[in-house]
């Protein structure tokens, strides 16, 4: 009877215990389930082949990747060594200590001659400019176009459109051209029409969406350092910029209200409309034939300019971080100080991984692997990002409040609608004590 | 009115039959339509109109139970030495991922799977013996503040989880029962046990007390008579709870995202996952739905006999 | 060891034994409570804490006692309201429509017909899958674009989901295909314990059918309807997944998904913690209201 107690006992004990892994030679990363996870776990598998270590990359949906990863931290789990995050959770995680300070190993090896300015710039830095690192680019990412490569070299769409435009119809260079172009190939007689763009305001996409225009017309959320909103948010060059989203949301398909990645790249596959924004990351499937029957008749281009020359790209892509609450944080370090070597990154870019490496982006092997590496280097090196402090989420639910229902109802004017998104962030700033 | 003729009554009937068809139709359509999607190949998923004939394929299995990568343009395969489940999805613009070894690298789906069966299996066992159990104890005796306590089991009910999450998530890892299949068996247990203790009481306090005392008298213990008079009698609501049960445990979705990391991830989040890479391939997710499906649709077809029986002594009342 | 195995299996002793009444109630009642009291107080305790503070569970700040701010701020955020509004809006329509499409095949099917037991299996079909795919799938079946729904009903390009004013009762019908099964079956189960003697004696009292159906169907499966109402309308205003999956539009963001946003994007956890409750207090309100009105239904 004793040695059954014991036995039960000891049982217990062990499967207690397996709640917590305590094997050294295992690392754990975190990152939402899509193709760079799997590219990832490849260039992983070549870790493990070189030191030993298993590397195991653990993945969540999209939807649910900062709910699981931020419920973890804020109870201190163990359960990811390293974690792929959003450049906007820098803030939170940071300031709550989730995050290892890699300053030090940023600077012992050199990571900031390494990788694009930008890159560091919006992955890694966290309070802006402050010198502070918390991670090493990984995956870079930002907003670019895709567009019907057939529909815009059709002899009869080309002569028609420069009766009516003026100029030649060709991938825009300026949101203009963009608008234009939309607005012709607009056609809901014949289902087709003329851009797909961001609207689902479950959490960033309207936000990413809508910054792409406000950056190209030379606006700014706000003034990143002394969180000055009011002015900036609202100017006219915002509210120009808000005007042209709206507008382009009216050439855009029919059931257009909750669009992200997945409805523009089936704009594209669907035959619904001309151009479409969308994540470099999310191209590969594009100029797969397996996946986009147009696959061959695809092509891309780079976020266009806006009226006074500017040009820029919201930011996506994320940098990897080491969890404050790992029990292998020397192991993770390794692994960083190995991932960042010249010939990882080139195997991590020829894995189909977006490296944010300046040698390798820069390199003519990368810019022509495939049909939107070009604009991708171009992009990489003209980004902007929305708000990383801690309460982002806030501000994006108020973005999403204001903007969607300007964009996809129609309501109030752009300045009406940028107005009371402008008092809102304030009030926001103003509840975590940022600025005056 | 009143006297209904046989010939009302079998035109009542085929209207009645009609019905039924237009019913089946309409809930079976969405039905109908990912599970011919789970055998279709990836280029016919969204056309309009469904395509209804195609040659059935085994890809979107295949792909299922595999962690695939999207071909590159230009990049080699060794295509002609591949075995035939991996030509189809190299056919499909994929290719399967191999770990270091070269070893074929298993999606999540296979031991997802495996873990949502472990766990609804015995939660729903636990929930349905404990709510039948307790609801027998509050039909047949009396129990201070009654009302109360039978509103308080039902209110634990009534919190959305997404604010139970939090607090429950920090007492797991505290008792180390966070990623086990104890964790999520004890988590759905206590999330069915209201509703079991609900529905239970609902058929029970059907059965009629006769029964019973006529048992006593005839020299049962209670227990006994529970066991063998009230227990087959209660035949129709303990299958309909299991069934309920059995559901609600088996489609999960919030605890089994937060509570699990590897070792007891049940499938519902990994269903979703699959719209992760730009383009679904939904005949994927429609093979992992209809996967997915089969367990509970044979859980209810077997226990469909007693579903159907009703409380047939029928209700003698006070 | 057997002796052992005797000590630890209550029931076969108590069989032996002839427990007392008093023991076998005990038995059966106390642990499921002590179980379900256990498991929901240190969540219910947390939660009515920190609703009073301005805690933040993704940060390491401590938590700040604000007394009643977060409820003051919540019952003053128009944006709230209109969650409120459009959460009652859903539950009416979608309970309703269960009830009527759930009760009306249960009719239906309570007779004897061939196959019956294939075709109840069938129509329970849609309530076994996980509300997360059906969601999916659903979007699908509604694009204007390339859904089905459209194209079988030959609607064009009919906005389901993208015009503000219909997505919610597009939802709340995806609802209804999704959980009428579930009130059918549970009143089936009622239909068939209705005695046929009791329609025996009112075909001889020569009753018409609104009289029998009014009279005699319904207060005898008004109990178990009544129960199925009651968690019926428990989901429907813990609805989350559905609706989140499905649309975006400000007419659709039920309370649950702007509770979702607050606990676990923006993490302001104490906030959270007010709205649950405030979330809870209306549950329980409506919840007691059914219930007062089951016990009465019973009593019958």
């Amino acid at each position: 009877m004793r040695k059954l107690t014991k036995g039960l006992v000891a049982g217990l004990g062990l499967f207690l215990l397996s709640g917590t892994s305590v094997l050294a030679q295992e690392l754990t990363i975190f990152w939402a389930e899509w193709d760079p996870a799997n590219y990832l776990q490849e260039l992983a598998n070549e870790y493990e082949a070189q030191t030993g270590v298993k590397v195991t990359v653990e993945t969540t949906p999209w939807a649910d990747f900062q709910t699981k990863a931020f419920t973890e931290f804020n109870a201190h789990g163990s359960a990811y060594d390293l974690i792929v995050g959003d450049s906007q959770w820098l803030g939170a995680a940071s300031e709550a200590g989730h995050y290892v300070d890699l300053t030090d190993f940023v600077k012992e090896n050199d990571v900031l001659s390494k990788m694009a300015p930008a890159t560091v710039k919006f992955y890694s830095e966290y309070p802006g400019n402050s010198g502070k690192y918390w991670s090493i680019p990984m995956e870079g990412d930002a907003v670019g176009w895709s567009y019907r490569k057939d529909w815009f070299t059709d002899p009869k769409e080309m002569e028609a459109f420069k009766a009516k435009y003026g100029y030649d119809l060709a991938p825009p260079t300026t949101w203009a051209q963009l608008t234009d172009i939309a607005e012709f190939f607009y056609r809901p007689d014949a289902k087709r029409y003329g851009v797909a763009i961001y609207t689902d305001n479950s959490y960033d996409a309207m936000a990413m969406g809508f910054e792409n225009a406000l950056f190209s017309y030379g606006g700014e959320l706000g003034d990143m350092s002394t969180y000055k909103v009011d002015g900036i948010i609202n100017s006219p060059k915002a509210v120009a910029a808000l005007d042209n989203y709206k507008k382009l949301y009216s050439f855009a398909p029919p059931g257009w209200g909750k669009s992200f990645f997945v409805e523009d790249n089936q704009a594209i596959t669907e035959n619904l409309a001309a151009m479409s924004m969308n994540y470099f990351a999310f191209f590969p499937a594009l100029i797969n034939p397996a996946s986009n029957p147009n696959a061959a008749n695809t092509g891309f281009f780079a976020n266009p300019a806006g009226p006074g020359g500017d040009q820029f790209a919201a930011l996506g892509g994320q940098g990897i971080s080491v969890v404050s609450y790992s029990e292998n944080k020397e192991e993770a370090m390794k692994f960083l100080k190995w991932f960042i070597q010249d010939d990882t990154q080139k195997e991590w870019a020829k894995l189909g991984g977006y490296t944010c490496s300046a040698a390798v982006l820069e390199s003519p092997e990368f810019r022509n692997a495939t049909p939107y590496n070009e604009a991708f280097y171009q992009t990489m090196f003209k980004v902007k990002d929305f708000w990383a402090v801690p309460e982002y989420a806030e501000l994006l639910t108020a973005l999403n409040q204001r903007v969607y229902p300007a964009v996809v109802g129609g309501e109030g004017t752009s300045q009406e609608t940028l107005d009371a998104l402008a008092a809102d962030w304030k009030a926001i700033f103003a509840k975590y004590g940022r600025g005056g | 009115m009143g006297t209904v003729t046989s010939a009302q009554q079998k035109l009542g009937n085929r209207l009645a039959n009609v019905m039924i068809v237009v019913a089946l139709i309409v809930f079976l359509a969405p039905i109908y339509w990912i599970g011919s999607t789970a055998f279709k190949p990836r280029n016919l998923a969204t056309t309009v109109p469904p395509t209804i004939l195609f040659t059935p394929e085994v890809s979107p299995f295949v792909k299922l139970f595999t962690k695939r990568v999207q071909l590159k343009p230009n990049e080699k395969v060794d295509y002609d030495n591949a075995p035939w489940w991996e030509k189809i999805v190299i056919d499909g613009g994929e290719r399967i991922s191999r770990s270091g070894k070269g070893e074929v690298q298993l999606s999540g789906y296979p031991s997802r799977f495996l873990n949502s069966l472990i766990v609804a299996i015995t939660s729903t066992f636990l929930a349905v013996a404990m709510g039948t159990i307790t609801a027998y104890g509050f039909s047949r005796f009396k129990v201070a503040g009654e009302e109360d306590w039978l509103f308080f089991i039902l209110s634990t009910r009534m919190l959305p989880p997404v604010v139970v999450a939090i607090p429950m998530f920090l007492m797991y890892r505290a008792v180390g029962l966070n990623d086990t299949h104890i964790g999520l068996i004890i988590l759905y247990t206590a999330f069915n046990v209201s509703f079991a203790v609900w529905l239970m009481k609902g058929f029970i306090d059907e059965i009629p007390r006769e029964y019973e005392e006529a048992a006593l008298v005839d020299g049962y213990t209670r227990m006994e008579a529970f066991w063998k008079i009230v227990l087959p009698e209660a035949a129709t609501g303990i299958a309909a709870t299991a069934v309920f049960c059995f559901i609600t445990a088996w489609n999960e979705y919030a605890f089994a995202l937060i509570m699990t990391n590897r070792k007891a991830q049940t499938a519902p989040p990994f269903i979703p996952s699959q719209v992760g890479s730009g383009l679904p391939d939904w005949t994927v997710i429609a093979s992992g739905t209809a996967l997915f499906l089969l367990p509970v649709a044979i859980f209810t077809f077997l226990l469909r006999n007693h579903l159907l029986r009703g409380m047939s002594f029928g209700a003698i009342r006070k | 060891m057997a002796e052992m195995m005797n000590r630890l299996d209550p029931m076969s002793r108590a069989a032996s034994r002839g427990m007392s009444d008093l023991a076998i109630r005990n038995l059966f009642v106390i642990p499921t409570i002590a179980f379900l009291i256990i498991f929901n107080i240190f969540p219910l305790i947390y939660s009515l804490g920190y609703s009073f503070t301005d805690f933040r569970a993704s940060s390491s700040a401590p938590a700040n006692f604000i007394g009643l701010q977060n409820y003051r701020d919540l019952l003053a955020d128009p944006f709230i309201w209109s969650n409120f509004t459009i959460t009652a809006k859903y539950v009416i329509v979608s309970v309703t429509g269960q009830v009527l499409v759930g009760f009306g095949l249960a009719l239906l099917l309570n007779r004897s017909f061939p196959l019956k037991g294939l075709v109840t299996t069938l129509l329970l079909l849609p309530m076994m899958l996980s509300m997360a795919v059906v969601g999916l799938f659903w979007k699908l079946l509604y694009d204007p674009n390339f859904g089905m729904i459209n194209y079988a009903l030959g609607l064009g390009n009919f906005e389901w989901l993208s015009d503000p004013g219909i997505a919610l009762y597009a939802v709340a019908l995806t609802d209804i295909w999704m959980w009428s099964p579930f009130v059918m079956l549970l009143s089936l189960a009622g239909l068939s314990a209705v005695p046929k003697h009791l329609y025996e004696a009112a075909s001889i009292d020569r009753a018409g059918r609104f009289y029998v159906f009014f009279r005699i169907t319904l207060p005898l499966v008004a109990p178990i309807l009544l129960i199925a109402i009651i968690f019926r309308t428990m989901e429907a205003f813990k609805t989350f997944d559905l609706a989140f999956v499905m649309t975006s539009q400000p007419t659709t963001e039920l309370i649950s998904i702007r509770l979702y946003k607050m606990a676990f994007q923006e993490w302001q956890t104490g906030k959270s913690c007010a709205l649950a409750y405030i979330v809870l207090i209306m549950v329980l309100t409506i919840t007691n209201i059914y219930v007062k009105y089951l016990n009465k239904a019973k009593e019958r």
